[in-house]
């Protein structure tokens, strides 16, 4: 007892200090880092400065761009409802600034700066000037993060728009993805626009993902062709969230394929 | 410093640290110029975690790494965790006992930035192979050959990265610690 009890005395502080570093950083683990991305998201807001002449200029013409784009909408959904044609529920999309990047080498992650407060959701659709970006994987109050096309761990369902060829689109680090064509001989030429296809279990339909830039018809075991993405992932500052209406298949089956 | 007493300056101690790695952990998805290499930034949880260690027992270094590893797990992607990589590198970093054997200057310490950068990533990377090797679907054995290409670019960026931004991380907190140390 009495050597338990000097032990305790000369290390006791240190043991319970470990203890609390360990506890504390499990929860930050645990919570997706809920704590620390408020707090990033507080002081980038203090921080950010006057915005620039170009940019005040670009955002109005976002923000122009995206209530036409509403409006156009509006019009689809009551001339859908005219034809009788399968409606989508009413949907409200969310400009969004991209705050991060990935904390790591291995993810290709964005970090936004809305998150569930503003009616964000995993699964939800993210797209940028020119396209398709990535889906949001997790949320806290005032960000959520994005993982990006680009990310080899992201797969998605694609289709040649002029063709109608299938396959599936995988992510490579840069600008650049790689799309595995489902047909031996498939009809595809570079130049070729590269959009989301509906067998896609986690993104809608008809998205523009990219263009073609090069065709390997023998590489074994299918055929694949190297695909720019439209949007500019690296330089990104505005993006448009949208609900995502395949997120309770995407939900149910947990992953593409 | 020295008229503070002991308890203070104690909690004083605690609060700097936890202050250093919360800054670690809020520069980590910042992106300003300079930093960024091949779409990749520095791993400043390493550098601190080598920082660290210099002058730590094997045991506080490992620990040190995990709680790193933890929180970058959050801020990042849990699965695979970054905190066995770190923690070993921690660990190695206490083994290597520089005092001893290597001089204490900057170009030292972003050598072994270095070196344990490569550590991390490569744990990293042989953490996703056991993933699609335990997978074991026909399709994961390509991605096992991609993700070795990736590990070498990441290595290389991150640990070049890494290194030169080292100093920035441990020269003011090497300052503090052994301030707090003399004062004891």
């Amino acid at each position: 007892m009495y050597t338990f009890r000097r032990w305790w005395s000369t290390n006791g502080l240190r043991l319970g200090l470990m203890v609390a570093a360990l506890s504390l950083t499990w929860v930050v683990r645990q919570t997706n880092g809920l704590p620390v991305l408020e707090l990033y998201r507080w002081i980038q807001q203090a921080f950010q400065g006057i915005p620039s002449n170009a940019e005040v200029l670009e955002t109005a013409r976002i923000q122009e761009l995206q209530s036409q784009l509403q409006e156009v909408q509006q019009q689809n959904q009551q001339l859908r409802s005219l034809v009788d044609y399968p409606a989508l529920d009413g949907q409200q999309t969310i400009l969004s600034p991209v705050i991060g990047r990935s904390t790591d080498q291995w993810w290709h992650q964005i970090l936004l700066g809305h998150g569930s407060r503003d009616g964000i959701e995993v699964g939800d659709v993210v797209a940028g000037t020119g396209g398709l970006v990535g889906r949001v994987s997790h949320v806290t109050p005032s960000t959520s993060r994005v993982l990006l096309l680009s990310d080899p761990a992201s797969q998605v369902g694609a289709t040649v728009s002029r063709s109608r060829a299938m396959g599936y689109l995988r992510g490579q680090a840069g600008n650049l993805a790689t799309l595995v064509l489902f047909d031996k001989v498939p009809d595809i030429k570079p130049g070729d626009a590269v959009t989301t296809s509906h067998l896609s279990h986690l993104f809608p339909a008809g998205i523009s993902i990219g263009t073609v830039r090069s065709i390997d018809l023998d590489k074994s075991p299918a055929p694949e062709a190297l695909i720019e993405l439209t949007a500019p992932i690296s330089r990104l500052e505005w993006v448009v969230v949208h609900p995502n209406p395949k997120r309770a298949t995407a939900e149910l089956s947990g992953g593409e394929e | 410093m020295d008229r503070l007493n002991p308890g203070v300056r104690h909690a004083i101690d605690c609060l700097v640290t936890v202050a250093s790695v919360l800054l670690c952990a809020l520069i980590l998805p910042a992106r300003f110029s300079g930093i960024e290499l091949l779409g990749t930034g520095p791993n400043w949880c390493l550098i601190w975690v080598v920082a660290w260690s210099l002058k730590r027992t094997p045991l506080q270094s490992g620990l040190a790494g995990l709680c790193l590893g933890f929180v970058q797990d959050g801020l990042s992607m849990a699965q695979p965790s970054h905190a066995l990589g770190l923690a070993l590198a921690g660990v190695l970093t206490a083994r290597l006992q520089k005092q001893r054997y290597i001089q204490e200057d900057f170009i030292s310490v972003a050598m072994i930035v270095f070196a344990m950068a490569v550590v991390v990533e490569t744990t990293m990377a042989i953490q996703f192979s056991l993933q699609y090797l335990v997978a074991a679907a026909p399709k994961s054995y390509p991605l096992l050959t991609r993700t070795w290409l990736y590990h070498q670019q990441i290595a290389l960026s991150s640990a070049i990265l890494s290194s030169l931004w080292a100093p920035v991380i441990y020269y003011p907190l090497n300052r503090w610690w052994r301030l707090a140390q003399a004062t004891e």
